[in-house]
């Protein structure tokens, strides 16, 4: 019971951040119909350029952050993923996808993904870095952990969930209640549609891109002190969310938070739990989730997606 | 007995030697002496060469090679070829260092691992391209996970210590291993030439370029494309066997994803269009890396992520350039060196099955979401006559269509081809049996010319078409070539295009495009044909000389449903006529009795109430 309330709530907070990047990739793919293979990494260079304004490239202990030096930090950080973001879609996707070039966007957000962990490996030389906490958890519980009913738990990881919550069910409401959310439906319904009744489609999916990778990159920040962070960070981030996108087959924005969720708990589970004297343990917890889902879309029905492109 | 078959193998011997002779080329002469002479690199005494680097870049050529396969002539963006190099690496290291198998032996076991690995993540081939990218950079990340998280199996940070062995008795020195590499990398290029040249490439091809279409002319999609994925794969498992010897250790960092992204950058930098584009990006970045790895050093950048920076910035470059790579730049210049293959001729033979017979579909329905888009379609067309599907926009006739090709299945009802039942037959089936289909105007192969689009046409007819045997050139393979080259130009003539054959599609006109479509769905010899509107945007001048066609077609026997907007052609071609409506049918008559009715005009006009 202890074990599992821990590798419940730690769980679903590694699951609120995945979720976020789940919701992210199934907006974009619904929207465009590609997958952005940068958009771990585009998260990556908004944490470390906010670790670089925040802290330098010294390492630093967790309690080293000042309120308003976080806050500049916060700000040029998401300036980034967000500018990076954009000009991704502008520069590497937009022209290729007109063309009709899959090999064209692929290659170019997969290039996107390596300048930046380059990027990231020159600048930060050392293997990871801790990331300094605005928020004082460490005085919470005991040096920021909290007792229930037994378990200990990051008190951090309560805050995670709770904001990302926040953030998939108000993005969910952005996308349902305003203007901006309806156009982004009407493209995803039919994108040619929604150009002929006026939507400047492309400005809109540009936009999403850069929503999608602040929406992420705040999730990952509120995360990002409770774990060491290095170059591979962004990426795993972004590919733990495809993996939860595609196990609901890009489903609405909402289920793929719900399959991030869960994709949290399964590893904390694998990770953690004992079935009598049968365990996984935690080599298991990156691998089993890749492999299922490799398998689940290998077997996904085809005869009708052919029919698209008639 | 045996001296028969002896005398058989010299005479077919003597006839390959004799097409080589023919196909000899200044570039052919090139290739040969490019390739003699790097056989001789190792005695050159060059000063500064380090063999062992220079091995290990043939045998990245060597996978780089392979992957230009998937890339280039299939179009699947394979983000995993380094995976299945690390995947071939452990599993020939496993093998030699825990249970002390010769070189040989593991790699092969190396190349069969990583065939399996791509025949699992492969299963995506049958969706849109893309998903062979999620699928392939799942793997990608999986493997290298997987070395992290295992360190009993991948050796740690230590890596796996490979033992001293040695290869085709010879011991395995970098010489040595150079030396396999590159005849190794000569084979592929051979092979990989042969199959983009020969009918497998014509397919993948076609599969790249509009696979609906290629799929509709009986184009096996998964099969053809997962065999240049698979084989891919092995190519890439083996070099990585074999080169993990010549390191001496399985490192689990040489393995990241980051050298499936650097395959990926050799091939598009090279050129995936061409065969040997690939070995030419691998070259290239060797070449860089002598500069750039100086100039990191100088910068004091960690070596690695300098060199993932250089691929990215090559990658965007090669790609704002509009993404040829550097072969296809050459090749204005390169063509001279080209000479025009000779086709051998025969005269046309019909493959055709025997007994004619009938299709009836019984009560077919189909629903897309809510809407239903056909509600019980019964009806039934014989060998040799013309029918006529009609109704208008939204009334099912395309759906249809799809339902009795089987590019999709019914919600119910039946498919049935004389005393068979088709209903759940894939389409290739379908074709073989009898039953082929032409989409609609716009859909074209816009890389190939008349007579190439024809001869997708001959896929499902058949026998040896394969790609082992077109890059072995089996006597049969070669024999079958010219056999359908005979039946595609007689497809072209019934058309009236036999002149136009080798004129690129995108220089025909319209209505030249349409009748090369209805040429490839001949092409495969039906006994049923489905035309899905081959009016649509066809001159009124050029309506009779169509109809003649259909009446041609109609005249050898075949049942041919034609799909219609334009009365007119209807009126010319077809003896009978359907009209549907929402799905379900109307009216069904003689053309003369049924085209003059309200009903058809209601079916079209709607019942306008003023």
């Amino acid at each position: 019971m202890t074990i599992a309330l821990q590798v419940l709530i730690s769980g679903l907070a590694a699951g609120g951040v995945y979720g976020l990047f789940a919701a992210g990739h199934s907006l974009i793919y619904r929207l465009t119909g590609i997958v952005n293979f940068a958009f771990g990494d585009l998260v990556g260079l908004g944490i470390f350029a906010t670790l670089l304004v925040l802290a330098g490239t010294s390492p630093v202990t967790q309690a080293g952050a000042h309120e308003p030096r976080f806050l500049l930090a916060l700000v040029v950080g998401l300036a980034c993923c967000v500018g990076a973001s954009v000009a991704t879609y502008f520069g590497l996707v937009q022209p290729y996808l007109a063309r009709g070039s899959t090999i064209g966007w692929v290659a170019g957000t997969v290039a996107v993904a390596f300048a930046i962990r380059a990027a990231i490996g020159a600048v930060f030389q050392r293997s990871s870095y801790v990331f300094p906490d605005p928020l004082p958890f460490h005085r919470v519980g005991h040096a920021g952990f909290v007792g229930i009913g037994g378990a200990q738990v990051q008190a951090r990881a309560f805050f995670v969930i709770g904001l990302a919550l926040a953030l998939a069910l108000g993005s969910a409401w952005l996308l349902e209640r305003t203007p901006f959310g309806r156009a982004l439906r009407a493209v995803a319904d039919d994108d040619e549609g929604a150009r002929i009744v006026g939507v400047p489609v492309d400005l809109f999916v540009g936009l999403a891109f850069g929503l999608v990778g602040a929406l992420a990159m705040i999730a990952a920040i509120a995360a990002a002190p409770g774990e060491a962070v290095s170059a591979n960070t962004g990426t795993l981030l972004g590919l733990k969310g495809l993996v939860a996108a595609l196990a609901v087959r890009f489903g609405p924005p909402l289920y793929a938070f719900v399959a991030g969720l869960v994709l949290g708990v399964l590893e904390a589970a694998i990770a953690n739990v004992h079935l009598g004297g049968w365990q996984l343990g935690p080599a298991y917890r990156e691998v089993l989730p890749l492999l299922f889902v490799l398998l689940l879309i290998s077997i996904w029905p085809s005869r009708e997606a052919l029919e698209e492109r008639e | 007995m045996t001296a028969a078959a002896l005398g058989r193998t010299g005479t077919e011997l003597r006839r390959a030697a004799g097409q080589a002779r023919g196909a000899w080329s200044t570039g052919a002469w090139v290739a040969a002496g490019a390739a003699a002479l790097g056989l001789l690199v190792p005695f050159l005494g060059l000063p500064g060469l380090r063999m062992d680097a220079l091995a290990s870049t043939v045998y990245l050529a060597v996978a780089a090679t392979g992957l230009g396969l998937t890339v280039g002539a299939a179009g699947l963006p394979s983000l995993g070829a380094g995976a299945f190099v690390a995947i071939g690496a452990f599993t020939s290291a496993l093998l030699m260092a825990r249970a002390g198998w010769p070189l040989e032996p593991a790699a092969l076991c190396g190349a069969l691992a990583a065939l399996a690995a791509s025949v699992i993540s492969g299963g995506v081939v049958r969706l849109r391209p893309a998903f062979l990218a999620v699928s392939t950079w799942l793997l990608a990340w999986l493997v290298w996970l997987f070395l992290l998280a295992f360190p009993s199996v991948s050796g740690g940070s230590q890596g796996l210590i490979v033992p001293v062995r040695s290869l085709f008795g010879l011991s395995a020195t970098p010489t040595v291993h150079y030396e396999a590499a590159l005849v190794l990398l000569v084979l592929s290029l051979l092979g990989i030439a042969a199959v983009r040249r020969g009918a497998f490439g014509l397919e993948l091809s076609a599969l790249r370029q509009h696979p609906a279409l290629a799929t509709s002319l009986g184009v096996p999609l998964a099969r053809q494309r997962l065999g240049a994925f698979a084989f891919s794969a092995a190519l890439a498992g083996l070099a990585g066997g074999l080169s993990v010897q010549l390191a001496g250790v399985a490192d689990p960092a040489a393995y990241d994803p980051f050298l499936s992204f650097k395959l990926l950058v050799a091939v598009l930098l090279g050129g995936a269009a061409a065969t040997l584009g690939p070995v030419v990006g691998v070259a290239a970045l060797g070449l860089i890396g002598l500069v750039s790895d100086p100039l990191a050093r100088l910068l004091q950048l960690p070596l690695q992520r300098f060199d993932a920076a250089v691929a990215a910035f090559l990658l965007v470059f090669v790609l704002a350039l509009g993404g040829d790579g550097i072969i296809p730049w050459l090749t204005p210049w390169l063509s001279r060196f080209r000479r025009p293959r000779s086709q051998a001729t025969v005269p046309y033979r019909s493959a055709a099955p025997g007994p004619k017979a009938a299709l009836r579909v019984e009560g077919l329905t189909k629903a897309f979401g809510g809407v239903v888009a056909l509600d019980g379609l019964s009806f039934e067309v014989t060998p040799g006559e013309t029918v006529a599907l009609v109704g208008p926009n939204g009334s099912g006739k395309t759906t249809a269509l799809r339902l009795i090709s089987g590019a999709m299945l019914p919600d119910a009802g039946r498919v049935c081809f004389g005393d068979r039942d088709l209903t759940e037959a894939p389409t290739r089936e379908r074709v073989r049996l009898g039953i082929a289909r032409t989409l609609q105007a716009t859909s074209t192969f816009p890389e190939l010319t008349a007579l190439e689009t024809v001869l997708v046409g001959r896929s499902a007819r058949r026998c040896y078409g394969g790609g082992a045997r077109t890059a072995l050139a089996t006597p049969r393979a070669r024999a079958e070539e010219p056999a359908a080259r005979a039946a595609a130009l007689h497809a072209l003539a019934m058309v009236g295009l036999d002149q136009q054959a080798d004129v690129p599609v995108p220089e025909l006109t319209s209505a030249q495009r349409r009748l090369t479509g209805l040429a490839a769905a001949l092409a495969t010899e039906p006994q049923i044909l489905l035309v899905d509107e081959p009016a649509a945007g066809v001159g009124v001048e050029e309506l009779e000389p169509l109809a003649r066609v259909l009446a041609a077609i109609g005249r050898q026997g075949v049942g041919v449903l034609l799909v219609e907007h334009n009365l007119r052609l209807v009126r010319l071609a077809a003896e009978r006529m359907i009209v549907l409506a929402a799905g379900q049918v109307v009216a069904e008559g003689s053309v003369a009795e049924v085209g003059e009715s309200e009903l058809v005009r209601q079916a079209y006009l709607g019942a306008q109430r003023l």
